[in-house]
């Protein structure tokens, strides 16, 4: 693992306001605040990479695993596009899979509604007692029961309990490339690491040789679908780079890996809408402060530790990525171009599987009993030293962003009690 | 004279699909008879709006496509007296009158608009129909109806209720007449009983008052005032004014005439390439016009502040939607006063996305449509329409490889004297804006070369558009073009040689005190010629604003 360094607490984060101008004057000048570049984040996709031939193998989604367990005649009837739902409820009748609506509304899927204990209140999300006490009530197996789909629902099944289906892992294989987008994470070069496009060696991507055999994220890795297709759109991550004497050459700059409130629009070429002003989200956790340089252009930061939300229709997920790296490059129409590296934790990025529900799963092509088992397997970082397990494992996300500006109220609040005193 | 009007309305009010009033008040260099002649203007769309809203209620819907309005030289308000209605346009009025009607009778609005309905006292509903045909006319038609136009009103109410079976839609029919009436549609002054000779009656005075400071029919206030004879009196007139005046509405009505000044309704037709300028849109540009309108009424109205600041001042009205266009953060969700500090390239009125992006092409600058803008809406100087066979060949070829910024594709397309002539007086302010795109956002370079902003105003050499900013704050043709402006607003036609002491005693005024907008408009509400009918000369001399102000700017 290596030096995966624990940069600055993320209580301490809140608490740190970075150097030059990022405590933003309600009244800035043409091009924002000085020495500050402020961007926010329209792509974030894993990455991987390597050539057609290591792509060649892909793995099987949920239902196709299931169809493929059946007898063949079974298989026959149940095989075509138009059978799809009658394939889902044969699978969920075998299993026992339950998913449950808390409150009013259409949360897609196969679900019913919940009877509800009365000390549970409309919207608000149930602590774990009350999600057990909702299970035990609406006949869930015992232990078994946990919310998805941005806790609308109650559920159980293989992607909220992965290791009790395991015969539905049958038919994964993973990436098998030797080529992968990356970081050495490390400084070391290991038997299983690969080689990046650029020829780094040790290159530290177990997620990728995890999850890289899924046609959707072999798709992302298509650029020009990755300019394209906006991710989580609905709190944006942000990238705030301050204190920047030169912007081709600094060796000391502030970053702040932020999360806006505000949703992210397109313009009206249907691209990210460019210099929009974001404010950010409240909760001080997704503040992240680090320092970075700025050689020739390409901005690197020291390892943090990152919150980066994940927030869409049916996803809201906060994946923590440990021991993080930024490396990306000032583009000359402003953008900036890169990767984020890091050792992402097994249980933030299950989270978002888990909410996935099935057939979310089954939206976008995936096992999610083969994923969680894959990235038990792969993972690579931060060993759990009660279990002796690793808990995170290392990754590489490109991203594509455009330039923009941070509203931070607190900042803004700070800088005026200091003009009070 | 009265005959005359109303034998005008009458004719109008007879023959729906053959409607059409031309009249010449605001015609130039035609003759007319030597005596007092009634301005008749028609409503424009938005002070149709505000009427239905005032006496209706904001929540009543005015659905509907309007005729459009027409500006002579530069102001829909001219252009209003010089407009009719044609027949499809008056089927078109017919259609939002019975959409609003149809509104009035819902059963949330009826107790309110309505209050009365035929009973036991009233079998017929013919005392109701007469009430509501009173209190609503006079503020529709801006003064008491006649007792024979209330009972004929009443009396179609009745039949109409017959024919139709129901007193609402009886009395709703009279309504839609009423709202298509000329009456309504048009302001037709009355002249006075009393007063001297070319004066019009109180009504028609608050008529104009309103108007002119609120761009709406007179209130409630202001109709008891015209029926008490108050405003026939300067002291009454006085505190109708500074009432006014210092009501929210008044800001409202300056907002009415800027937005006519400056033209800013032509921003609901404009369009950019989006591939060009992505972050432009019609909300964006919807925006930028009330950046502009909201800077001016900051400065003007909240602060009372010199017009001559206008093209100084870094306070700018700012939203979240224009963020991007001018390249800042905005922290406030809604309207905010963002400063921008010294140094900034933008700087007044000038640098305003509204007034950048109007006056540009879809895809690219233009120096020219600026720089003619600017003479014609802030200097008042006439500029000729191009010649149609101009070819524009080098100044389209924005990729060319050798004429890489506008300054120089336009200086070879100087080559061709004729064209020389005219772009002389426009192109030389229009590049001192180069440094704002089609989108009016700002740039430095152009191609990769860095953008000339040099240039002269009246002979003066500038170099940016601050430097522009504070010669057109020190100019006397800027303040000057701003009160003859005004005055063509509030009168609705041009100036004629025998305004122009007038207009030289208002110029006076306005520079004495401080070139305060409020002041000026204080002035010529006060002003009893502005509640004359103008005396149009024997001859055929009248002469417009712009010829003499073009003489005045030839110096």
């Amino acid at each position: 693992m290596g030096k995966a360094s624990l940069c600055p607490a993320l209580a301490l984060a809140m608490l740190v306001l970075p150097k030059g101008g990022a405590t933003l004057a309600a009244d800035a000048p043409t091009g924002g605040p000085p020495g500050t570049r402020a961007f926010v984040v329209s792509g974030l996709f894993l990455s991987g990479g390597g050539d057609s031939e290591s792509n060649s193998v892909q793995s099987p989604g949920n239902y196709d695993v299931f169809l493929s367990l059946l007898p063949p005649a079974e298989r026959a009837e149940l095989s075509s596009p138009g059978k799809r739902r009658e394939l889902q409820k044969r699978m969920w009748d075998q299993f026992g899979f339950r998913r449950m609506n808390l409150w009013p509304g259409d949360f897609g899927g196969r679900a019913e509604a919940a009877k509800l204990p009365p000390d549970v209140k409309l919207h608000q999300k149930p602590t774990p007692e009350q999600i057990r006490a909702i299970a035990a009530l609406n006949g869930f197996p015992k232990d078994r029961g946990s919310l998805a789909y941005q806790d609308q629902t109650i559920a159980y099944s293989s992607c909220t309990n992965p290791y009790d289906f395991p015969v539905l892992a049958k038919g994964y294989v993973p990436y098998e490339g030797k080529i992968s987008y990356g970081m050495n994470l490390d400084g070391k070069v290991g038997s299983q690491d690969f080689t990046g496009p650029d020829g780094e060696k040790g290159v530290d991507n177990q997620l990728w040789r995890a999850v890289g055999s899924y046609k959707q994220n072999q798709e992302m890795n298509d650029p020009a679908l990755q300019e394209k297709v906006m991710l989580s759109a609905r709190a944006p991550m942000l990238i705030e780079v301050s204190g920047i004497d030169d912007p081709r050459n600094d060796p000391d700059v502030t970053v702040r890996v932020l999360t806006g409130a505000d949703a992210l629009v397109r313009d009206g070429s249907g691209k990210p809408l460019a210099r929009a002003s974001f404010t950010l989200d409240p909760d001080p956790s997704l503040v992240n402060v680090t320092h970075g340089h700025i050689v020739n252009g390409e901005l690197t930061t020291d390892p943090v530790d990152l919150h980066v939300v994940f927030r869409e229709q049916i996803i809201d997920n906060t994946r923590i990525v440990r021991g993080a790296v930024i490396r990306a490059k000032f583009k000359s129409d402003g953008s900036l171009d890169g990767g984020l590296f890091g050792y992402t934790t097994l249980s933030s990025y299950y989270d978002m599987i888990e909410h996935m529900t099935e057939d979310g799963a089954d939206n976008v092509g995936i096992s999610c009993v083969a994923i969680r088992l894959a990235i038990d397997k792969f993972a690579d970082g931060f060993r759990d030293p009660r279990t002796g397990r690793f808990t995170a494992i290392s990754s590489a996300m490109k991203f594509h962003a455009v330039p923009a500006f941070v509203i931070d109220r607190r900042a803004q609040t700070a800088s005026r009690a200091e003009g009070a005193q | 004279m009265k005959r005359r009007v109303s034998r005008m309305v009458l004719a109008a009010t007879a023959g729906a699909a053959g409607l059409s009033i031309l009249l010449s008040s605001a015609l130039p260099g035609k003759p007319g008879p030597a005596i007092p002649q009634p301005s008749v203007r028609r409503l424009t769309e938005a002070q149709y709006r505000n009427v239905i809203a005032d006496i209706f209620g904001s929540g009543v819907e005015v659905v509907g496509r309007f005729e459009p309005d027409m500006r002579v030289d530069g102001l829909a308000a001219v252009g209003s007296s010089a407009v009719s209605i044609t027949a499809s346009g008056l089927e078109q009025y017919d259609a939002i009158a019975r959409h609003v009607v149809a509104q009035v009778f819902t059963p949330e609005n009826r107790a309110r608009l309505v209050g009365c309905a035929p009973g036991a006292s009233d079998p017929d509903g013919g005392i109701c129909a007469a009430d509501v045909i009173k209190r609503i006319g006079l503020r529709l038609f801006r003064r008491p109806l006649s007792i024979g136009e209330v009972r004929a009103g009443v009396a179609e109410t009745l039949s109409a209720s017959d024919a139709l079976g129901n007193f609402d839609d009886g009395l709703g029919a009279t309504l839609v007449g009423m709202l298509t009436s000329p009456s309504f549609l048009f302001r037709i002054d009355t002249p006075g009983r009393s007063g001297p000779p070319g004066a019009i009656d109180a009504y028609s005075k608050a008529t104009r008052l309103s108007f002119l400071l609120w761009n709406t029919s007179p209130d409630d206030t202001l109709l008891a005032a015209a029926a008490s004879g108050a405003i026939d009196g300067p002291e009454g007139l006085r505190a109708e004014v500074d009432r006014m005046i210092a009501a929210p509405r008044f800001t409202d009505g300056a907002r009415a005439f800027f937005d006519d000044f400056l033209q800013l309704s032509d921003i609901d037709h404009l369009s950019k390439d989006a591939l060009i300028y992505p972050a432009f849109s019609t909300s964006v540009a919807a925006a930028t016009r009330e950046q502009t309108l909201r800077t001016i009424t900051d400065l003007l109205i909240d602060h009372r502040g010199d017009y001559r600041d206008l093209f100084t001042t870094r306070r700018f009205a700012m939203t979240r939607a224009l963020g991007p266009i001018y390249d800042i953060p905005v922290s406030q969700p809604g309207w905010s006063i963002h400063e921008f500090p010294a140094g900034d390239p933008r700087i007044g009125l000038l640098t305003q996305a509204s007034l950048l992006a109007l006056h540009a092409h879809p895809g690219r600058t233009s120096p020219t449509l600026r720089g003619k803008a600017i003479r014609e809406t802030l200097l008042c100087q006439k500029i000729p329409s191009p010649p149609a066979n101009v070819n524009f060949a080098v100044v389209q070829d924005v990729n060319n490889p050798t004429l890489k910024t506008t300054r120089q594709r336009l200086e070879a397309h100087l080559d061709d004297e004729e064209c020389a002539s005219c772009h002389k007086a426009t192109d030389g302010l229009g590049l001192g804006l180069e440094q704002f795109d089609g989108a009016g956002q700002f740039r430095r370079t152009e191609h990769d070369i860095p953008i000339d902003v040099t240039g002269k105003f009246d002979k003066v050499p500038f170099d940016g558009v601050a430097n522009l900013g504070q010669l057109f704050h020190d100019s006397p043709k800027v303040s000057e073009c701003l009160v003859s402006s005004v005055w063509r607003y509030a009168n609705g036609r041009n100036v004629q040689a025998e305004d122009q002491p007038a207009i030289d005693t208002l110029n006076r005024g306005f520079a004495t005190n401080g070139y305060r907008f409020v002041d000026l408009m204080r002035t010529i509400a006060l002003d009893p010629t502005f509640y004359a009918m103008q005396r149009l000369p024997a001859a055929g001399a009248i002469t417009t604003a712009r010829a003499t102000s073009s003489k005045r700017n030839a110096s």
